[in-house]
């Protein structure tokens, strides 16, 4: 069952603009120049029920613009795009009763309060009874380890700690789609992977469906099956998280320990050598262009061998890369531009 | 009923969040009704001189500013984000309230609650008490005549404050119609022309938050509860259409917010 289908949406902003200065306040006061900004040009995607899908994209892509659209914040220029049965700018109101959202930079806990008034509120919101939402929230308290925060002003609380207070807000009335907007920003190492854990038990015991914009690779990694990137309003890569590493994953980083002292010009054909230590080397090779046990048979061939570590270059890598290779490809303005970039 | 159960429970939140810092709200409301003394001040000294203007008196000025007062207070008691709706709406922070199933406008506008009102609203009941006019049948017009001074007040506020989804940041503007409201709105009805009445009836409604509510306090008649009702419906109406047409133009926006 499709929970998403979005058909040639597209949303164009006008911009003013001014001259830098006094004067060009001044020209711009009594003849305004406006222009056009296409923050999302042409986009269709499908997201199935219960299914976790990652939209990432750097700043400005058009990610934010999308959600806002798909719960019915923003009307688009044009297109169409039905959220569980309805046109989100059309039935904004019966939309919001299905669905929980979460804007990392709008908090939506209230400020003064201890975040059970705001789970108090929101019961009342979605016209909860009052016996169903104490459930409600004795199961999410469990499932996000916030027994202890409830009764602490939100603004004593530490950002980690507060995101997983929002989160839990959002999930109160048993939605069926979760639209996450950058969940995890700001957030240290151990939040981010309290939040993830979270979310991925919602999606597992309750199959909440998960569209999340991000911009750390980590979130990707933990919690999307499926990918999409965009950029500049258009989607430029849309796949399998494991697809997208096997394709471009190919480069491995090998860190090899010997018993005797290595020597200093160290070196293996078609291999990057990153580092020469007395007793360690740390290299990388393309494994498309360079066969594995080349490299191993070259790796022992020097001596023996105490430690070795092999592994993939961080997911992040793999996206910049991506982006840079968009940016440089004249395919952008190319509808076919998704597939072509995809098979990169 | 579903929305004024809904109402009820924000603005429980709001006045539970007012008073979380104690201090700050009971300073706001003493404040606030000390300010008010000392304001009025000025119309006993000004009556004490000239005793009356064109038939309208110092009792008269009592029951104005009273029902002014609190109509005044309890708007920003109740709907305390009319004020800063063009703020809302330029700095694209409309989206908490679009992404959740209520009706934007009532839930904006209903989710702050201005802390002083309470004393402008208490102030009021004062000023009706010392009017001189006092009686059981005048306190229940006086609340019927708050009532809906205050629901022509708050549909002037969003009305003026939603221009912003059109010319982008009003709060200038807004504080300005404002000003010129509370102003004229506390001026005795008499001293003005019949084309200055039709602009304090229509552009700037100030004679249906003071001087037709007084009247109507001081004396039951249908007219000037026609004119109140009028006045009511019709810019509640015009401020919803003018908001909701708004609406589609707004364009949200990426300012980091960090309280709400």
């Amino acid at each position: 069952m499709t929970s998403i289908e979005v058909s040639n949406l597209q949303k164009t902003f006008q911009t003013k603009r001014k001259a830098a200065g006094l004067s060009g306040s001044i020209r711009s006061l009594f003849k305004p120049e406006y222009s056009s900004v296409e923050a999302v040009r042409s986009l269709s995607f499908q997201m199935e029920a219960g299914e976790l899908l990652g939209f990432i994209g750097p700043n400005g892509a058009g990610k934010s613009t999308t959600i806002k659209m798909l719960t019915g914040i923003l009307h688009p220029t044009s297109g169409e795009a039905k959220v569980l049965g309805f046109t989100p700018w059309i039935d904004r109101q019966k939309l919001a009763y299905q669905i929980g959202t979460v804007f990392g930079q709008r908090p939506q806990l209230w400020y003064h309060l201890p975040a059970m008034d705001t789970f108090i509120l929101f019961g009342k919101i979605y016209e909860l009874d009052d016996r169903e939402t104490k459930k409600r929230i004795d199961y999410l308290t469990e499932a996000f380890e916030i027994k202890d925060l409830l009764d602490v002003p939100v603004r004593k609380l530490s950002l980690g700690q507060r995101m997983r207070c929002e989160v839990a807000t959002s999930l109160l009335h048993r939605p069926k789609l979760l639209l996450l907007d950058e969940p995890s920003i700001g957030l240290d190492v151990v939040a981010k992977q309290h939040i993830r854990d979270a979310i991925k038990r919602m999606n597992q015991e309750e199959g909440v469906g998960v569209l999340l914009t991000s911009h750390d690779a980590g979130d990707l990694e933990a919690l999307c099956k499926r990918v999409i990137i965009v950029n500049h309003g258009q989607i430029v890569y849309e796949d399998r998280v494991s697809n997208l590493k096997r394709k471009f994953l190919t480069t491995k980083m090998v860190e090899v320990r010997y018993a005797e002292e290595v020597s200093k010009d160290y070196a293996i054909n078609g291999v990057e050598i990153l580092k020469v230590g007395n007793y360690g080397v740390k290299l990388k090779f393309d494994t498309t262009k360079t066969p594995v046990d080349f490299v191993m048979f070259n790796l022992s061939s020097v001596g023996d061998i105490v430690d070795i570590t092999i592994s993939d270059p961080p997911l992040e890598e793999v996206i910049a890369k991506i982006y840079k290779e968009v940016e440089n490809s004249s395919l952008m303005d190319n509808p076919r531009s998704r597939k072509s970039i995809g098979t990169m | 009923m579903k929305e004024l159960k809904f109402l009820i429970a924000i603005w429980k939140t709001n006045l539970q969040s007012a008073m979380e810092y104690r201090g700050a709200f009971l300073t706001q409301v003493i404040g606030m009704i000390a300010n008010n003394f000392i304001y009025f001040a000025i119309w006993i000294i000004f009556f004490n001189r000239f005793k009356d203007v064109r038939g309208w008196g110092i009792n008269d000025m009592y029951v104005t500013f009273g029902v002014l007062a609190s109509a005044f207070g309890l708007v920003s008691l109740l709907f305390g984000n009319a004020f800063t709706l063009s703020d809302i709406i330029a700095k694209g922070r409309l989206d908490y309230y679009l992404s959740l199933p209520r009706p934007v406008l009532l839930h904006t506008v209903a989710s702050r609650t201005i802390a002083s009102g309470m004393g402008d609203f208490i102030y009021g009941f004062i000023s009706y008490g010392m009017s001189g006019y006092f009686t059981w049948d005048g306190l229940a017009r006086f609340v019927l005549a708050m009532l809906l001074a205050a629901t022509v007040f708050a549909a002037f506020l969003i009305l003026t404050q939603s221009l912003a989804f059109w010319f982008g940041m009003m709060t200038n503007f807004s504080n300005l119609v404002l000003n010129a409201m509370l102003t004229f709105g506390i001026y005795p009805i008499t001293l003005f022309d019949s084309y200055a009445k039709l602009i304090l009836f229509t552009i700037i409604p100030a004679a249906l938050m003071g001087a037709i509510p007084a009247e109507f306090i001081r004396a039951f008649t249908w007219t000037t509860l026609g004119q109140l009702l009028l006045g009511a419906i019709g810019f509640l109406s015009l401020a919803i259409f003018i908001f909701n047409t708004g609406l589609r133009r707004y364009e949200s926006g990426s300012a980091i917010q960090i309280e709400v």
